[in-house]
C-alpha cells in the first residue's frame, strides 16, 4: 500500500521508473481479470493497455484515496463492460482471416492454455457478465463485496447473490470434471 | 459434486501473463502518455480560467450559439464535402441494394520471419469474389491465393457461405477434398463484416472517417468522384504507430454506387519497429444483381470429408473411440476425464500402446513434444469435450469402478430428454434406458 502511495506520488512528478514498476507489479493481475472478463486474448490486451495508457495520461493529476490495485481492477471493469455493451460478444466468423488468426485448431493456440484451464474460462464465458464480475473480482482481486456493490452500483446483498449464483452455475458446469 | 472450495481456489489460480511484445506496447504508448501530460500541465490552468469566464449566462449564451453554428456548418460540409456528392447518401444507397457481386484482391508485405497473420503478415496475395445479398447472407470464393515465399509457393481455393438465417458458415476445400461447418448462433452478422471482408464493411468505414473530396475523374467512360481518407485512425488497431493510411472510394456521379475502393495502410509495429504495408482493393461491382436462393445451399461434393473441427466432432461415437483409447493406453479405465489427468496417467503407464507413445516423443521438446502428444490423444480429447459438452446434462462417469469386462455395468450416462438416458456401458456398447432402469443400473455399481 505505502508502495503504491509513492509510486503515484513519483508518477506525479514524471518519473518513468515508476510507471514501469507500477505496471510490472500489476499487468499480469490485470490480464488476468480482463481475460476472464471478457474471453479474449486480444481484447484483454487491449484494455489493459488503454488502462495504463490513461493512468499515465492522468497520472500527474492522480490522487489515491484507496488501493491502486483495486482502482486498476475497476477501471479494467469499466473498460470491459464498455466493450460489452458496444460489441456484445466479438465473435469472429470463420473466413480465411479468422481462421489463420484465431484457429480453434491451430496448434499453437491450442498449446497456449492448457485445457482444463481452458473449461473453466469457457464456462466463466458462459455465467452472466454481472455474475462473472462479481467472481473475478472478489475471488482474483481479492476485491471486498461492499467495493463490488459500489462499482457495480447495487446493494451489497445483490452482489452477494451474483457472486453466489455464479459460483453455482460455475460449478454445475464443471461439476463432471470432478466426478470422473 | 465437485466443491465450491475447489472452483474457487482453480479461480485464483487463473493467471494469465503479458507477452514481451505486449510489455513494450503498452510501456512505450504510457510512458509516451506521461512524457505528453507533462507537456501539457500548463495547459491545465486553462480550464480554470475558462469556468471563471463561462459563469456569465450571457457568454454561456454566446458560446452555446457558436457551437451551433460550427456544427451546422461541419455538417453541411460532411454531408457534401462540397461537391454534390455525400458519401452518407452513398452508404444510404449501397444499403438499400438486395446484391452485390464484386471482386476484391488483397497484398500485405511485411516480415517473413514472423508467423503469419494480419499483425505479423508475411508477403501475400489473395485474389476473391463476393456475392453479398441482404437476404441471404454472402459467399466468398478464394479463386487465387498465393504467398510470396519463394520457398513456400502455394495456391488454394477456398469457398465459404456465410449464412446469417442458419446461423452457420460452411467453408468448402477443393484442394484438402474437405469441409467444415462452424456455428455462428453466437455471431453477430453485422458486428462481423470486416471479419468477413464484406466491401460494405469498408464503405462503411471511409464514411465513418474524415475525408475528402479529391474531384472527379473518369473510370470506364463514367463520371466518378473520388474520396480519399487519410485519418491515421482509419481501419486500426493497438500496437501499430507511423500509420499512413490513404484509402479511396470511387464514386459513380450518375448512379451514386461506388465502382471501386483502394485501401493502403503503411505502418510501423511499435514492438519491434518493422514495417508493413497492406493493400485491399474491391473492383467490378455489379449492384442489384439478381441471386438465387438455391446459389446459397453449398453443395459437399462427395468424397469429401469434415474437417477436424472439435466441437462437431465430440460425439457419441467420437466418444467411445476415446474410451477405446483410454484403456489402450492406461490398460483400464481411467478415474477421471479431465485432460490434464488424462495426460499424466498416461506418462505414468507402461501399457504397451503407451510405451510407443513415450517412444514416439522421446528427444522431441517443446512446441514438437506437446502438439505430438495432442495429435495422439485425439480421441481421448473428443471424450473429454463430449462429455463436457453434448453429454454434460445430468452425466455421470463411474471409470474408478467399472472395467471392461462389466458389459452389464454404466460406465457413463447422460440425459438426454425428460424421460431417457443413454448409458455407455463397460463393454462400450450404448442404449437409451428409462430414468428407473438407469436407477436400477446404478444400484448395482460397486461402492
Amino acid at each position: 500500500m505505502l508502495e503504491d502511495k509513492l509510486l503515484v506520488l513519483k508518477c506525479r512528478h514524471g518519473s518513468k521508473d515508476a510507471m514501469c514498476r507500477i505496471y510490472q507489479k500489476y499487468k499480469d493481475y490485470l490480464l488476468t481479470l480482463a481475460k476472464g472478463l471478457l474471453g479474449e486474448q486480444a481484447e484483454a490486451e487491449d484494455v489493459v493497455h488503454d488502462v495504463f495508457v490513461s493512468f499515465a495520461r492522468s497520472a500527474r493529476h492522480f490522487q489515491l484515496t484507496g488501493i491502486l490495485r483495486n482502482y486498476l481492477a475497476t477501471c479494467v471493469c469499466n473498460l470491459a463492460r464498455d466493450k460489452i455493451r458496444s460489441k456484445m460478444r466479438r465473435t469472429k466468423a470463420p473466413g480465411l482471416v479468422n481462421s489463420t488468426i484465431s484457429d480453434e485448431n491451430d496448434p499453437k493456440q491450442r498449446l497456449m492454455e492448457k485445457e482444463e484451464l481452458t473449461q473453466l474460462r469457457l464456462a466463466i464465458r458462459q455465467i452472466p457478465y454481472e455474475q462473472r464480475e462479481a467472481v473475478l473480482l472478489h475471488l482474483k482481486t481479492g476485491m471486498r463485496f461492499r467495493q463490488i456493490a459500489k462499482l457495480q452500483g447495487v446493494s451489497v446483498s445483490t452482489i452477494h447473490g451474483r457472486y453466489r449464483y455464479g459460483l453455482d452455475k460455475l460449478r454445475s458446469m464443471l461439476n463432471s470434471e470432478a466426478e470422473k | 459434486m465437485r466443491p465450491a472450495e475447489d472452483i474457487k481456489k482453480l479461480i485464483k489460480n487463473l493467471n494469465d501473463t503479458t507477452s514481451a511484445q505486449m510489455d513494450e506496447r503498452v510501456l512505450e504508448d504510457a510512458l509516451h502518455a506521461l512524457e505528453e501530460s507533462e507537456k501539457t500541465t500548463s495547459a491545465s490552468i486553462e480550464p480554470n480560467r475558462w469556468r471563471i469566464i463561462m459563469k456569465s449566462p450571457i457568454t454561456k449564451l454566446a458560446v452555446a450559439a457558436v457551437v451551433i453554428i460550427a456544427c451546422l456548418i461541419g455538417i453541411s460540409f460532411w454531408r457534401t464535402s462540397g461537391s454534390g456528392i455525400a458519401l452518407a447518401d452513398v452508404l444510404a444507397r449501397v444499403e438499400k441494394v438486395k446484391a452485390v457481386r464484386s471482386k476484391f484482391y488483397i497484398k500485405i508485405s511485411g516480415d517473413p520471419n514472423y508467423p503469419w497473420s494480419l499483425d505479423n503478415p508475411r508477403s501475400f496475395e489473395i485474389r476473391e469474389t463476393f456475392l453479398t445479398s441482404q437476404e441471404y447472407g454472402s459467399i466468398s470464393t478464394i479463386t487465387e491465393y498465393g504467398e510470396h515465399d519463394p520457398n513456400v509457393g502455394e495456391s488454394t481455393l477456398r469457398e465459404s457461405y456465410f449464412l446469417p438465417q442458419k446461423k452457420l458458415t460452411i467453408v468448402i476445400e477443393p484442394n484438402q477434398k474437405r469441409y467444415t461447418r462452424y456455428d455462428d448462433s453466437q455471431v453477430d452478422w453485422h458486428e462481423n463484416q470486416k471479419f468477413r471482408r464484406d466491401p460494405l464493411a469498408f464503405l462503411k468505414e471511409i464514411a465513418d472517417h474524415k475525408h475528402k473530396s479529391l474531384g472527379r475523374s473518369t473510370i470506364d467512360g463514367n463520371e466518378v468522384e473520388v474520396f480519399q481518407s487519410t485519418d491515421p485512425n482509419y481501419f486500426g488497431r493497438g500496437g501499430y504507430k507511423n500509420r499512413q493510411v490513404d484509402a479511396k472510394i470511387w464514386v459513380d456521379v450518375k448512379t451514386r454506387l461506388p465502382v471501386r475502393y483502394d485501401q493502403r495502410i503503411t505502418a510501423q509495429r511499435v514492438y519491434d519497429g518493422k514495417w508493413s504495408n497492406q493493400q485491399y482493393l474491391y473492383y467490378d461491382f455489379q449492384w442489384d444483381v439478381p441471386v438465387d436462393a438455391a446459389k446459397f445451399e453449398p453443395v459437399i461434393p462427395d468424397g469429401y470429408k469434415i474437417a477436424d473441427n472439435f466441437p462437431e466432432l465430440a460425439n457419441e461415437e467420437t466418444a467411445i473411440q476415446g474410451l477405446k483409447q483410454c484403456v489402450e493406453l492406461l490398460g483400464n479405465y481411467p478415474e477421471r476425464i479431465a485432460l490434464s489427468y488424462l495426460w499424466s496417467e498416461v506418462e505414468k503407464s507402461d501399457t504397451p500402446a503407451a510405451l510407443r507413445l513415450k517412444e514416439e516423443i522421446k528427444g522431441l521438446t517443446g512446441f514438437d513434444r506437446d502438439q505430438k502428444k495432442m495429435d495422439a490423444l485425439k480421441p481421448m480429447r473428443f471424450l473429454n469435450k463430449f462429455y463436457l459438452g453434448p453429454a454434460s446434462k445430468d452425466s455421470a462417469y463411474y471409470g474408478e469402478t467399472v472395467t471392461p469386462k462389466d458389459a452389464d455395468k454404466v460406465l457413463m450416462r447422460w440425459k438426454v430428454s425428460d424421460n431417457e438416458y443413454r448409458v455407455i456401458y463397460g463393454d462400450l456398447h450404448a442404449e437409451t434406458v428409462t430414468p428407473e432402469k438407469l436407477a436400477e443400473l446404478e444400484k448395482a455399481l460397486p461402492k
